[in-house]
């Protein structure tokens, strides 16, 4: 049996220079892949190579089977993959409803206005206006009411309140649950180790763990982190 | 007497506020500083000589205006503007070169001299007390309706939004599925086909000739310089001081005085509020 996404001996990064290198990882249909190590390893670029905002120099991306890896960012999309940036993640000079009905939605927002009220109450403001951490929030409701079976987030939590974290935990479970197969890069472990199926560790762009999050010791993980 | 100058001025402010209006499309939201701009006035100016020379009725102006303009600018899309999306100073260059080419392709074809055609509709109405031609009144009403047509349409259409959001943010843009190239592409196209159409209304009332583009390209650079980038209240606001100087002063001092008082306020704006009286956020 294929995986939803499989990430295959992927190598890439910006112009001439390279950031991850021969990088095999794949994602099952209802599970979270957690990817973690210390900045600059090459988890960003990991997110957006798996996108389509960047394109590997060698190995492939496949979705359901089918390669996407020579598509352009929007027809991921438009495959199924989803994606939150670490920065610029929302349009600042769009009100919090235009970000979140500009793409194609799947489902009603109004499950997540009940965990985060704070965007109900600002529909019309323009999404520049919130805070940092406010517009995580957005960001994270725009990429989860999407129309997909491929979501990649990366660093969702940099800057939001412990118990939007929290919030945030629930959903991606129940994306996950009904079937979504997702792709978390973190650097918050135990927000990462509550959430995720499969731990990915990145050092220096390559792959140094690649399990079973049951069978990852705490230890390890803490280990990886401060190679 | 002053029904006439203020219908004048009426004519000015509409027609430079169409003829800038793609300018601030692709210069304002694209980045590209179309130097070709003027050009597009042009080639739009010669659709009626086009269907003139071929015997074709009247009604062909229109849909040949578009067709020919459309079709250019296709064609430069594809080979030139999309390597230059954002690079504004190599856009400058390389469309600086097209105008040229452009120039040169028109004189090849219809030759150096004036062409001159005659309005769809002739004859004056009475306007104040005041006879003005019935194509200029008909025109800027034209012009009035379509820009609030616009208006409406830029505040309600999805199409619009996108374009903010690709302006803003091309890369999330794209991650939430829209197709930049062709969004984008098809914004030039559109700017471009706004240059015709504007050439193709004032063709009745200028001289046409290959060198036409470059006075249209000034003044809609100094209009959207003096307005700002990025919105059309900024635009109208732009064609309005830009025009309305130059017809004023034109009328009641000289030509001369006219244009020398647009260069200075667009020099005033670009020294010391280059973002001019109507900014967008961005």
């Amino acid at each position: 049996m294929t995986a939803l996404l499989e990430i295959d001996t992927l190598t890439g990064g910006y112009r001439d220079t390279n950031v991850l290198f021969d990088v095999s990882a794949h994602i099952e249909a209802g599970s979270v892949l957690g990817v973690f190590g210390r900045n600059g390893v090459g988890k960003t670029t990991l997110a957006r190579l798996v996108q389509g905002g960047l394109h590997p120099v060698h190995g492939d991306i496949r979705l359901n089977g089918r390669s996407v890896g020579d598509l352009p960012a929007h027809a991921r999309r438009g495959q199924g993959i989803g994606y939150m940036p670490q920065t610029s993640m929302v349009f600042d000079d769009l009100t919090v409803r235009e970000n979140l009905t500009l793409g194609n939605a799947r489902e009603e927002t109004e499950t997540y206005f009940d965990r985060f009220p704070r965007l109900a109450e600002r529909l019309d403001q323009p999404a520049g206006t919130m805070s940092g951490g406010e517009r995580k929030i957005l960001a994270f409701v725009r990429t989860m009411i999407e129309d997909t079976q491929v979501i990649i987030l990366d660093e969702p939590s940099e800057g939001v309140q412990p118990e939007n974290i929290d919030h945030m935990a629930e959903c991606l479970k129940e994306r996950a649950l009904a079937g979504a197969g997702i792709l978390l890069c973190e650097q918050n472990l135990s927000f990462l180790t509550g959430v995720s199926n499969w731990f990915l560790g990145l050092d220096a762009g390559r792959v140094v763990l690649n399990k079973l999050a049951s069978e990852v010791p705490a230890s390890e993980l803490r280990s990886i982190l401060s190679l | 007497m002053t029904s006439v100058l203020i219908l004048n001025l009426a004519w000015q402010i509409s027609t430079l506020a169409l003829v800038a209006l793609g300018l601030a499309i692709v210069f304002g939201k694209l980045r590209i500083m179309n130097m070709a701009h003027g050009e597009f006035v042009m080639i739009g100016a010669y659709a009626p000589v086009i269907t003139s020379s071929l015997g074709l009725p009247g009604w062909l102006q229109l849909p040949v205006c578009l067709l020919t303009v459309a079709f250019v600018a296709f064609i430069l899309e594809r080979v030139v503007i999309r390597h230059l999306y954002g690079r504004m100073f190599d856009s400058l260059l390389a469309t600086w070169g097209i105008a040229i080419l452009l120039r040169e392709a028109v004189e090849l074809i219809f030759g150096r001299g004036y062409q001159s055609v005659s309005p769809p509709i002739s004859g004056t109405l009475s306007v104040l007390g005041s006879d003005y031609p019935a194509y200029r009144i008909a025109v800027i009403i034209g012009i009035i309706i379509g820009f609030a047509a616009l208006y409406w349409w830029n505040a309600r259409s999805k199409v619009a939004t996108r374009i903010k959001a690709m302006v803003g943010n091309p890369d999330l843009a794209e991650a939430i599925g829209i197709n930049t190239a062709r969004l984008s592409a098809g914004a030039f196209i559109f700017g471009c086909c706004t240059a015709g159409l504007a050439g193709l209304i004032l063709a009745p009332t200028i001289r046409i000739e290959p060198m036409m583009g470059l006075d249209y390209l000034i003044r809609s650079f100094f209009a959207l310089v003096v307005g700002g980038l990025g919105s059309l209240e900024g635009l109208g606001i732009g064609a309005g001081i830009i025009a309305g100087t130059q017809s004023f002063l034109g009328a009641v001092v000289s030509q001369t005085y006219g244009y020398l008082a647009v260069l200075t306020l667009s020099i005033l704006f670009l020294w010391l509020k280059p973002d001019g009286i109507r900014s967008s956020s961005r």
